[in-house]
């Protein structure tokens, strides 16, 4: 979803960052028995061996959902924090509706993924040098550029063709 | 000392209170005798206060220089002496190796990781010192996967917060090139391929700063450039007997590994030449292809600055013909070079030099691989009302439940016959 800016500072580029992705977690308050949830439900996957968690997809809105025998979860994949708390609570209600007590408790955005292109490509050699404290440019490993900003805490993949992508934002406004 | 106490062995009062793991003991310092221990087993409810002591904390190995530490400062000592590097830099990689082992989490590491990380040191120590060695040789040498090297590479430099200039490209180009087994004769490389090293490096640092102009550097990993580069260089100083050679025969003969990207960044430097060669009259019109251009690469060096100033020019070219207005946006502060429509351009295309191409970056000239539409603007609130048929179709009917469990237990059966216990 493309953000409306809230500070000038993003204004005044008028380049827009899309949001790609939400990670969120949310704690549903009770001891899941994950077996269970895989028999009987038709959107779960688990594999103990593998992973020690029900992986849970739904359509709408499009989104994969880790669910923990603790009762805790996290869902990723939205495109906003509104769609990642909707998925949250469909997820919720799926588990409430197999049978256990699950509530709604906690919810927290703990990472936005956004991208952008700003249209003209970047000598990153040149980046390098001049932001050296929050630049890590290694061709050897890694063909985009990793800017480490401090306030706000945010890293960016800056890539040669001028593609962006930011990440490690909790709200909106640090995109 | 505990007062009241003495060693039945030899009398002695100097008890000491010794825990041994779990076990309290009281023993004589002066004969060793066990004068009393504690219980050994625990009960249950003991057992909810105790605390597992850890193997590094109950022998006190972080106090002093470990084996494995030793081993690792054997091993930096060992990795810059086998690439021959001063002997400052030896000192200076210790330092980081020992600077390194003082974080727990490098001290807890695995053995693979401890390995790459003697060449993490190594190449920290270069990087500063401008010594040009590449993450590759050392993952050769010390027989690691890259991604290993990566990651640990990432963390040392994080956690020692250092500051690692980058590779010196011309430096590079310099060692590299000089590892080529082409500067005299010998019975795997024919006479007519024996080089000159000074004009071979000349003519390469030349066409790697080309490419570095070019956009066809930025962002790929150095060596297959210069691998293209010096191939061209090579072949451009006898044309005549060696443009038959191909790419990969000429690393065979010198004697260097051939890396996969070097082909797709040849073409590359290829078709920048023959951009250039478009901007030369005297070149215009012998009809260049990739392989003829390369007879005229001293020429195009000698006058690359302004070649690729013509060849690939800024602003809109319809000014020089007549009034154009320049499409699309023009490029950020100086970065790039936007091109013209010119395909509407009065003069006719004999006359003139090709109409300036784009110098972009090549993954900003290929075209976008899946048509990408902005996604639609979302009115979700979060707090919309949940159907409970949206619900359902996620949940599996009691029939489906039965029957997944009958083809999970078949699937057991299956299991058990064909694996007897």
């Amino acid at each position: 979803t493309p953000i409306t800016p809230a500070t000038p500072a993003s204004e005044s580029s008028g380049i827009v960052p899309q949001l790609q992705n939400i990670v969120s977690t949310v704690n549903l308050g009770c001891k899941l028995d994950l077996k269970t949830i895989a028999l009987r439900a038709r959107n779960a996957e688990y594999n103990p061996k593998r992973f020690a968690a029900v992986i849970m997809r739904i359509r709408e809105p499009r989104t994969t959902a880790l669910i923990f025998s603790s009762g805790k979860m996290v869902c990723t994949g939205a495109k906003s924090e509104e769609q990642s708390r909707l998925a949250a609570r469909k997820y919720a209600r799926v588990v409430q509706k197999l049978g256990f007590p699950a509530k709604f408790l906690d919810f927290k955005i703990q990472n936005m993924v956004g991208s952008c292109d700003v249209k003209f490509p970047i000598r990153l050699e040149g980046l390098v040098l001049t932001h050296q404290q929050f630049s890590s440019y290694e061709p050897e490993l890694f063909p985009g550029l990793i800017y480490r900003m401090i306030k706000p805490r945010i890293v960016l993949l800056i890539f040669v063709s001028g593609k962006v992508v930011l990440t490690g934002a909790k709200v909106r406004a640090e995109i | 000392m505990p007062g009241g106490g003495h060693c039945p062995d030899c009398g002695s009062t100097e008890l000491v209170e010794d825990s041994h793991y779990s076990q309290s003991q009281l023993v004589c310092s002066d004969c060793g005798c066990v004068v009393t221990e504690g219980v050994l087993t625990t009960t249950f409810s003991d057992e909810g206060n105790l605390r597992e002591v850890t193997y590094s904390r109950s022998t006190g190995e972080n106090d002093q220089v470990s084996r494995s530490q030793q081993r690792g400062l054997r091993r930096v000592r060992d990795l810059c002496r086998v690439l021959q590097l001063p002997s400052t830099f030896e000192d200076t990689a210790v330092a980081y190796y020992q600077q390194a082992y003082r974080h727990s989490g490098i001290r807890a590491a695995r053995l693979q990781k401890k390995e790459v990380l003697v060449g993490c040191c190594v190449l920290i120590t270069c990087r500063q010192h401008n010594w040009p060695l590449t993450m590759g040789t050392i993952c050769t040498l010390l027989y690691a996967d890259l991604d290993v090297f990566s990651g640990t590479y990432m963390q040392i430099v994080k956690l020692l917060g250092l500051d690692v200039p980058s590779l010196c490209l011309a430096d590079l180009v310099k060692t590299y090139c000089s590892s080529f087994r082409l500067f005299q004769a010998s019975p795997s490389v024919p006479a007519t391929y024996v080089e000159d090293k000074e004009k071979m490096l000349s003519r390469t640092l030349q066409l790697v700063e080309l490419a570095d102009e070019t956009w066809l550097v930025t962002g790929r990993h150095p060596l297959p450039v210069i691998t293209a580069a010096t191939f061209l260089a090579w072949q451009s100083l006898r044309p005549a007997h060696r443009l038959t050679c191909s790419l990969a025969r000429f690393c065979k003969v010198a004697n260097v590994e051939l890396p996969c990207p070097a082909a797709s960044r040849l073409q590359e430097l290829l078709a920048v030449l023959l951009r250039m060669a478009e901007q030369l009259a005297w070149l215009r019109v012998l009809q260049l292809d990739k392989r003829s251009v390369v007879k005229h690469i001293g020429d195009l060096l000698q006058h690359r600055h302004t070649l690729v100033r013509e060849a690939f020019r800024e602003g809109p070219v319809g000014l020089e013909a007549g009034e154009e207005e320049p499409r699309g946006q023009c490029g950020g502060p100086g970065q790039g070079k936007e091109e013209v429509a010119s395909g509407s351009c009065g003069l006719p295309v004999g006359k003139r030099p090709a109409s300036p191409a784009l110098l972009l970056p090549p993954c900003m000239l290929k075209p976008p691989k899946r048509a990408c539409p902005p996604p639609p603007v979302s009115t979700v609130t979060g707090d919309e009302n949940i159907s409970d048929s949206e619900i359902e179709q996620y949940l599996r009917t009691p029939q489906e439940v039965k029957d997944f469990e009958k083809a999970q237990a078949a699937r057991q059966d299956a299991r058990s016959v064909s694996n007897p216990p």
